[in-house]
């Protein structure tokens, strides 16, 4: 019962980060709201008794991912983002009622299955028996998904590689903006206002 | 629809309903969103969902696995999160606006 409740109240407080992530006109707003929803993602984890992921989402994603976009945005010494529409206004209302009716569409859907599992939730017996959470998410890890988890590894190699060259610059000036050419341009009032 | 399962403390559509809502606040936020950084933040709320998801049926099924592919889908996300970053920057330097709608380069 006390879990329900909890679920709920953190379940609650996830959507209003996430809301609050994409209405913020400010990003550094909607960037802390993201981090509040990653916090709250980690704490519906602990409910969930998965302990190591929880901390991983601690970690990795409102720590160091966030850490990374921080630091981007400060890297590019975006000015003031107040008073400038941000929104696709013709798209927002399509936008808005297509994810109203798919929500429709999911609770429909949801409404009408029946779950049925063989087995009941992990058991503290089960736990006990196999030395614990943690061990049992390694075990899994190492013994059934070995492949995938070293794909995984020179994915984020090839990531890391990739972003380094994107955001090298070319030798002898800066070609970027010998490229730019002045008819592309936007209004030059759009593009005080808005970055 | 209660699940059949008698000692599981929150229901597994409870899971579901949650990290629908979440993906769908995501998917408006890509949609309707001009700056290139909350259009990078819905993508990982959408991420965050589909974790939601994994956790709660790994819970229903006693099963490790979606726990793993959780991990997995979390170093896919700082991949992509870095390289995301990397093409905001080189798109910065190019055209100094991060509005998505400016970038009409390509355009036919």
């Amino acid at each position: 019962m006390v879990e329900k409740i909890l679920f709920v109240i953190f379940a609650v407080l996830t959507i209003i980060g996430g809301l609050g992530t994409v209405t913020r006109r400010n990003i550094v707003h909607g960037l802390l709201f993201l981090v509040f929803t990653f916090l709250n993602v980690a704490a519906i984890f602990f409910l969930s008794q998965a302990y190591f992921l929880a901390v991983v989402q601690i970690l990795v994603y409102a720590g160091a991912i966030m850490v990374l976009f921080v630091f981007v945005i400060m890297f590019l010494n975006l000015r003031t983002f107040q008073q400038q529409e941000q929104t696709h206004r013709r798209q927002r209302w399509v936008a808005l009622g297509l994810a109203v009716l798919v929500l429709v569409e999911f609770v429909a859907i949801f409404a009408g299955m029946t779950f049925t599992s063989a087995r009941a939730g992990f058991s503290p017996d089960m736990v006990e028996q196999s030395g614990g959470f943690t061990r049992v998410f390694a075990w899994s890890l190492f013994e059934r998904t070995l492949l995938p988890l070293e794909v995984a590894s020179a994915v984020l190699l090839v990531a890391m590689v990739g972003a380094i060259l994107l955001v090298k610059k070319e030798k002898g000036g800066d070609v970027a903006t010998q490229a730019w050419d002045p008819e592309e341009a936007p209004p030059a009032n759009v593009r005080d206002e808005e970055v | 629809m209660e699940p059949t399962s008698a000692t599981m403390p929150i229901p597994v559509d409870w899971y579901l309903y949650l990290s629908a809502v979440l993906f769908l606040i995501g998917a408006v936020g890509v949609l309707t969103r001009r700056n290139l950084f909350i259009i990078l933040f819905s993508i990982e709320l959408m991420m965050n969902a589909v974790n939601l998801n994994l956790v709660g049926f790994s819970r229903f099924h006693e099963d490790m696995l979606g726990h793993n592919f959780v991990l997995f889908t979390m170093a896919i996300a700082a991949a992509e999160a870095a390289v995301g970053l990397a093409i905001a920057v080189a798109l910065f330097r190019n055209r100094q606006t991060l509005m998505v709608d400016l970038f009409t380069r390509m355009k036919g």
